[in-house]
């Protein structure tokens, strides 16, 4: 009889285990769901315009460049890092690679612009990295620092908008892709979702990425498993400049020219749709093709207020209520997730 | 008195501070090839510095590390991985947010070509690996797809275990290896241990248990205020001498003369 029944409590247990997986699977994805609702709001509000071809074709475009810039806000989040200068970079790797096409050396192909602004990209990234990791920097102060250096070096660089530029480095931010049977969609839209599967099979599939997420979990423990844990801060440091750099690229082919104020006002969008996407903040946790749910919804509640008319200065604050609720919702779930992990 | 040939591991001289505090002082000691060593102390001796400096989390700062007779400048966890060296940590060096198999494979996950190029992690190979050595080794059965915060203190103790053997080691420190387990997981321990004694391991034990130490190992270094104390023969030994060593910091002929102020003392040790 107690062999019964302990099977049966064991049953049970698994069961519950099960539960509670499930349960957990479902509140870190919450971001889907959350995004649906939003989606459908905006449609019932604005009956027949919200779903229009040329409405969702805005919101994605529009996501587009902040999508890159969250990622590489993300990947230094993951890694237990942090990183202020994404924007900054964006924005003055965007300016010298204009300049170098347009001042330096005109007539120089689109594709040698998209080198230098990836090759400044990753430099700032690099010297972020090695501050960090190697000198002990704090990466709140160091990066800080690299925001106000960057956004300062933009004006150095110019002050004004600079347009014509070459139309192949202005084609994977600016020009539309002709599909058969569909209309023309935005080649930047495509580069969007390849960059966040990208990353995604980065962080999931390879070593170099479980290391990111290691190091973002428990530093110390990384590195007695044998991680070098500077070299894998120093290289997510480089591909979080990458990436604001192309988000740098992406926001220039959507403006038309690269303009000085381009990536200043992309920091906290950023910011806001990695943790609203469910990347922890204490590094270690999180999925990045969430971040785009985070992405795609801080775009749906821009475009559904601009189409209500209601004032652009509100969409600001209306981000920042977001925030303010997916950091409680996050805090939350966090701590059920500890009663349910107690429970096991 | 000595074994023919060179000990597996011997540190010269060694010294490591950390500001004012000397945790390693001039410590001299052999590791036998295949021996079990047990290392004793009191909290704070030094045995986790020594262990940490052996696999180059801390490098010396004074001294030297020879192994099979070679000084060696051990860089980190990796490089003495590929000397042979399997390490169970006492803070387990688990990260909670990443599965068993994960754990147990941080720093040297299988990779596979995807397509001929892309080297990406052979996750099933991993799996299957993790779940093998925790079930043969250590006759315990874990989804190995399992996050670690979902896993009680000794089922985490057995994965630290399980990944020190990982990468098949020749030397293995074990670091307070037993300390949340229950008593069967302990025995399954101490058997796992003389196992690997005899398919010709060398081992390295703290433990704070001595009975557990005294009936495991061949040879016991008691550690005291970074210094090591005494080397002796676990069979020649008794647990109140090494008590007694552990708190007064003296080796065994001389605790024996200096018995009457010392037992008087310990009490309020
Ligand atoms: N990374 C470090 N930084 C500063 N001090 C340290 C560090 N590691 C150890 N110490 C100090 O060195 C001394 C020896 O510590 P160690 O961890 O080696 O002791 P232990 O013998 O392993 O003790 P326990 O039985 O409690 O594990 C202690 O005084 C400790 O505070
Ligand atoms: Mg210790």
């Amino acid at each position: 009889m107690s062999t019964i029944s302990s099977l049966r409590s064991s049953v049970d247990d698994l069961r519950e285990a099960d539960r509670t997986r499930m349960m957990l699977f479902a509140l870190d994805n919450l971001i889907w769901p959350i995004l649906l609702v939003t989606f459908v709001l905006f449609s019932l509000l604005l009956p027949e315009i919200f779903t229009q071809y040329r409405n969702i074709r805005f919101l994605l475009y529009t996501s587009a460049g902040l999508g890159a810039i969250t990622l590489a806000e993300g990947i230094c989040l993951i890694s237990g890092n942090f990183d202020l200068s994404v924007g900054s970079v964006a924005g003055f790797s965007a300016m010298a690679a204009a300049l170098f096409l347009t001042e330096w050396f005109p007539g120089m192909p689109g594709v040698a612009g998209i080198a230098v602004l990836l090759l400044v990209g990753g430099s700032i990234g690099l010297l972020n990295g090695v501050s960090i990791a190697k000198f002990g920097v704090n990466p709140f102060l160091q990066t800080l620092s690299t925001l106000i250096i960057f956004e300062g070096g933009i004006l150095v660089l110019s002050t004004q908008s600079v347009y014509g530029l070459p139309a192949s480095y202005l084609w994977i931010g600016g020009e539309d892709i002709d599909l058969p049977l569909f209309r023309p969609i935005p080649l930047a839209i495509f580069a969007m979702f390849a960059l966040f599967l990208g990353m995604w099979f980065i962080l999931t599939k390879t070593r170099f990425g479980r290391a990111v997420y290691a190091v973002g979990g428990d530093e110390d423990s990384a590195a007695e498993a044998g991680i070098d844990t500077n070299r894998v801060v120093i290289l997510t440091f480089v591909i979080s400049g990458v990436l604001s750099a192309i988000g740098g690229l992406l926001l220039t082919g959507f403006n038309g020219g690269a303009t000085p104020t381009l990536g200043t006002s992309q920091l906290f969008p950023a910011f806001t749709a990695a943790v609203i996407g469910g990347i922890s903040l204490f590094g270690g946790r999180g999925n990045v093709l969430n971040s785009l749910g985070g992405v795609l919804l801080l775009g749906t509640i821009g475009a559904g207020l601009v189409m209500l008319n209601i004032d652009p200065q509100i969409i600001q604050t209306v981000n920042g209520i977001v925030l303010f609720a997916a950091i409680l919702l996050y805090t939350f779930v966090q701590r059920y997730r500890e009663r349910l992990l107690s429970d096991l | 008195m000595t074994d023919d040939g060179p000990a597996r591991i011997e540190v010269r001289n060694l010294q490591k501070r950390f500001g004012t505090v000397e945790a390693l002082s001039d410590v001299n000691l052999e590791l036998r090839d295949n021996e079990i060593l047990g290392l004793v102390g009191d909290n704070g001796a030094g045995k986790s510095t020594l262990i940490r400096t052996l696999v180059g989390l801390h490098q010396p700062d004074e001294g030297e590390i020879l192994i099979d007779g070679k000084p060696v400048t051990i860089d980190g966890p990796k490089h003495a991985r590929k000397l042979g060296i399997g390490t169970v940590y006492q803070d387990l060096a688990l990260v909670d947010q990443l599965s068993v198999a994960e754990n147990m494979f941080l720093g040297r996950n299988p990779v596979k070509k995807l397509g001929g190029i892309l080297p990406v992690i052979d996750t099933e190979r991993m799996q299957e690996e993790a779940e093998r050595i925790l079930s043969e080794r250590l006759d315990i059965h874990l989804d190995p797809e399992t996050p670690v915060e979902y896993l009680s203190g000794g089922e985490r103790q057995a994965i630290a275990i399980g990944r020190a053997l990982v990468s098949d080691p020749d030397i293995v420190f074990l670091d307070e290896p037993t300390s949340a387990l229950s008593k069967a997981a302990v025995d399954h321990v101490e058997r796992l241990v003389e196992e690997l004694q005899n398919t010709g391991h060398t081992i390295v034990i703290i433990d704070h248990n001595l009975e557990e130490v005294l009936s495991m190992t061949d040879r016991i270094a008691v550690l005291f205020q970074g210094r090591v104390v005494d080397v002796v023969d676990s069979d020649e030994v008794t647990r109140d001498a090494i008590v007694a060593m552990m708190v007064s910091g003296q080796p065994m002929g001389a605790t024996e003369s200096v018995g009457e102020s010392d037992s008087a003392s310990s009490p309020t040790a």
